[in-house]
């Protein structure tokens, strides 16, 4: 389907409802008024087959009176997306809830009423989310009357959960500070002996104000803030970001920078996918695996020192380019590397897939049914193992993705085994991209200029990071800086997908599943 | 007085021994997952460092959390006494006395479960929950394969029970003693929370069975259940080592130095258990939690099938 195709259509179908269209690049911008934006969601769902991938809002009340919220839809085979843009009064400050229609949207709305205080009208449940009790209510960061400097006062509230009552049914509370160097989430389990009937998880402990702390920077700082947002997702983060400032300035990268950011977004897909292995590993106490394969995510380190010299990939990417010729003059020891990495990978897959008493604790284990990964568009490899055979590599391509030969591995079953089989396939899968990349890649320019920016333009940069799809909006301001940034990373959407998939298994079994899931609590909370 | 004497040497040679099985089978994992791992006398150091340390108590705990240290750990030492170390010397003995060693056991295990309850957080009540599970599952195959070898024995005395196993010549010609020598090996795993029951390395709270009763305790406090459950570890595999892989026979004479030297040859079979146990650990995966009973059911069907055999074939 093409931009104008689908612009036609839609206007055709809801021209009741529909104020003005404009399509831009990929993009196709609808304004729409808010007593149809229910009906256009629900049917974009169902008759177009689009996904919600993004929702948030704009105060605009500076230039414009009012603010704005923008509902983006991926339509993923077609590589198109759609954003519907619904003005609020801020009188008002109410805009029609869809998460009745489309479940996906419920997070969302909720983080716009703690951001914005805007009140999505209908929305089957209210609680705060970004925000714990002892954040004062009407106190809404992203409000742009809001100073960054202010220091809201201690509201001494307690946290409410939702309670399952019952004989022999009990709760135990997990957390916010875990055995382990990991990062901090509360998670709320409601019991019948071992079995799990709710849980509940309290996200939201490292809120670190991402995006009221880009408003106003320069392209140059956004970057690094763009850098910081999960450790892990650092090189993706960055690209995504480099990818709608080089959209808004219109300009072509250079061959040579598309494919080195190809290999180190593969190299940190490998590192992360060997950590998480090992993770699986080690919480049914298989050392010997765990090891075996942190021994290997070592050797992927090996890669980075060669490369840049840094494990985290930070100041690796420039909008507009790369900062070096990382590659020049190291294709044979990297070709090396990588080969040694995939023999011993090989191996200690062999090993570990034939252990049946290892296939017997992940097989059946934190089921996520398709619908449900559906719904909640659940992504990445979380997305796949359920059989939602979508990539944002192959349906938006982007750096040198478009030239290159690799598959998507897909698994039905949803479980824990099958998010393993998905994460060991994909490591192949990098290794032979990485490798694919160095021999073919053109030789050339690293880096374009990236001129002016003109203000209040706006582009969507879409990466597949470790985790999933990964969304970033930019709108820039005047004088070369950032007006908006809205960063959505895939852990956003697979939370709430986790705490479904633990549903009904046993809570020794809680650690390896969410492993298995290996979500970012900083990428979830900006 | 010489019974007394032996008996204390018996104490000793125990109590000194039991944080090194911990050092040995800690090595044998690192080397098996390329590391260097901890020193093998590591948990000394542990021991006398947690000794030292301030024990930090819950405001909400009763006596009952500040009695079962020392109830554990007198639990475990008093039962070393009955645990003969070497079949040559006489030794405190009476019919019946491996009843009591298993019931001091599960006496300090009572408690263990109770005091894990008694700060009322978390992951104790878990703990205990499973661990109550855990070790009534396994109870019927001990207390099987134990008669099994007193119907042998012909006492319920343990140091008649390993003389008795020192005068069959070779064991492994007995089906009997392979089948009962397999359910103690599946035994001890349960008893003293290794792979595939439960995973001693583990940080994660939510899976854990024995560590996560000993998660409130701190300072000597915990050094005292840490030093009670390796000197029951040791007890156990004190009791396989004498009673199925006997050598006291082998011994051509007789005088201290036969003692001495028996004593060295009960070193060694307590190395040869601890790597054994170390390797299970290593080839094993943790079994997903309710797939212990049939864990449990194995070990009880090998106790039962060896107690059959025995009315079948004789000794």
């Amino acid at each position: 389907m093409r931009i104008q195709d689908l612009q036609g259509k839609m206007e055709e179908q809801f021209r009741n409802h529909i104020i003005g269209s404009s399509p831009l690049r990929n993009e196709l911008y609808l304004e729409v008024d808010s007593s149809g934006i229910k009906e256009i969601c629900s049917s974009l769902e169902s008759e177009f087959g689009c996904s919600l991938i993004s929702l948030f809002a704009m105060d605009e009340r500076e230039n414009k009176g009012h603010f704005t919220i923008y509902y983006a839809f991926a339509e993923r085979s077609a590589g198109l997306l759609i954003v519907l843009t619904v003005t609020v009064d801020p009188s008002q400050g109410i805009f029609p809830s869809i998460s009745t229609k489309i479940p996906a949207a419920a997070l969302y709305e909720r983080e716009i009423q703690d951001l914005f205080g805007l009140h999505p009208l209908g929305h089957p449940g209210g609680k705060r989310l970004v925000f714990h009790g002892n954040w004062p209510e009407n106190c809404r960061p992203l409000r742009r009357d809001f100073p960054l400097s202010s220091r809201p006062a201690f509201a001494d509230e307690k946290m409410e959960f939702s309670t399952i009552n019952g004989e022999g049914v009990f709760e135990i509370p997990v957390g916010p500070v875990h055995a382990g160097i990991i990062e901090p989430g509360h998670f709320r389990f409601s019991l019948a002996g071992e079995p799990i009937l709710n849980l509940e998880a309290q996200l939201y402990f490292v809120h670190r104000g991402i995006e009221k702390l880009s408003e106003g920077k320069s392209i140059e700082k956004g970057f690094y803030i763009s850098e910081r947002i999960s450790g892990d997702e650092t090189f993706t983060n960055s690209l995504a970001y480099c990818q709608s400032i080089e959209k808004i300035a219109g300009i072509k990268v250079p061959d040579r920078a598309e494919y080195t950011r190809v290999l180190f977004a593969e190299l940190e897909r490998l590192t992360s996918h060997l950590g998480d292995l090992a993770g699986v590993c080690l919480d049914v106490a298989y050392g010997f695996a765990a090891y075996q394969i942190r021994m290997i995510r070592g050797w992927s380190y090996r890669v980075a020192d060669e490369l840049c010299g840094m494990r985290f990939l930070r100041s690796v990417n420039k909008p507009g380019g790369i900062r070096r010729d990382f590659v020049a003059g190291k294709e044979e020891s990297l070709i090396a590397l990588l080969k040694e990495i995939k023999k011993e990978l090989e191996d200690t897959v062999d090993i570990v897939m034939h252990n049946s008493q290892f296939i017997d604790r992940v097989e059946n284990t934190g089921i996520l049914s398709n619908r449900i990964a559906v719904d909640l568009n659940a992504s990445g490899p979380g997305g796949r193992a359920s059989g939602i055979p979508y990539d944002v590599r192959k349906s938006f391509p982007y750096a040198a993705y478009g030239s290159l030969d690799f598959q998507v591995p897909v698994q039905n079953d949803g479980d824990v085994s099958s998010r393993v089989k998905v994460k060991v396939a994909e490591c192949f899968q990098s290794i032979s991209l990485m490798i694919q990349v160095i021999e073919t890649m053109p030789t050339g320019e690293i880096k374009t200029e990236l001129g002016m920016l003109a203000p209040y333009q706006f582009a969507f940069g879409l990466t597949e990071s470790p985790r999933g799809e990964n969304v970033h909006f930019i709108m820039t301001g005047e004088n070369q800086t950032l007006l908006r940034y809205k960063v959505r990373t895939p852990s956003f959407c697979n939370w709430p997908a986790l705490c479904h998939a633990v549903k009904g298994n046993i809570v020794p079994d809680f650690p390896l599943i969410n492993k298995s899931f290996n979500l970012s609590y900083a990428g979830n909370d900006l | 007085m010489i019974v007394i004497a032996n008996n204390l040497i018996q104490l000793l040679v125990i109590l000194l021994l039991a944080p090194m099985v911990d050092g040995i089978i800690k090595k044998c994992k690192s080397l098996s997952q390329k590391r260097q791992g901890s020193p093998v006398l590591q948990m000394y150091y542990d021991l006398f460092k947690l000794i030292r340390k301030e024990s930090v108590v819950s405001d909400t705990a009763s006596w009952i959390y500040k009695a079962t240290p020392y109830i554990v750990f007198s639990t475990a030492a008093v039962g070393a006494l009955l645990v003969p170390i070497s079949t040559l010397m006489p030794s405190v003995q009476f019919s019946g006395d491996i009843i009591l060693l298993f019931s001091l056991l599960a006496l300090g295990r009572f408690f263990m479960c109770l005091a894990a309850l008694d700060t009322g957080s978390t992951f104790g009540g878990m703990g205990s929950s499973r661990e109550a599970l855990i070790s009534s599952l396994i109870e019927p195959s001990i207390l099987l394969s134990i008669f099994t070898i007193g119907l042998i024995a012909d006492s319920t005395s343990i140091h008649q029970m390993m003389r008795a196993m020192t005068e069959v010549g070779n064991p492994f010609l007995h089906p009997v003693y392979i089948l009962t020598f397999l359910a103690m090996l599946i035994i001890i795993l349960a008893e003293t929370s290794r792979i595939p029951v439960d995973d001693p390395a583990t940080h994660l709270e939510l899976t854990m069975v024995h560590e996560a009763m000993l998660l409130e305790y701190s300072g000597r406090h915990l050094a005292l259940m840490e030093y009670g459950a390796a000197v029951k570890q040791l007890i156990l595999m004190t009791l396989v080592a004498n009673l199925f892989l006997p050598m006291d026979q082998l011994i051509p004479f007789a005088g201290e130095g036969a003692f001495i030297l028996s004593i060295a040859l009960y070193a060694v079979r307590v190395i040869f258990l601890s790597v054994v146990i170390a390797i299970t650990e290593i080839s094993t995966v943790k079994f997903r939690f309710f797939s212990i009973p049939n864990l449990a059911a194995l070990s009880f069907i090998l106790s039962f099938l060896g107690f059959l055999q025995y009315f079948v074939l004789g000794r």
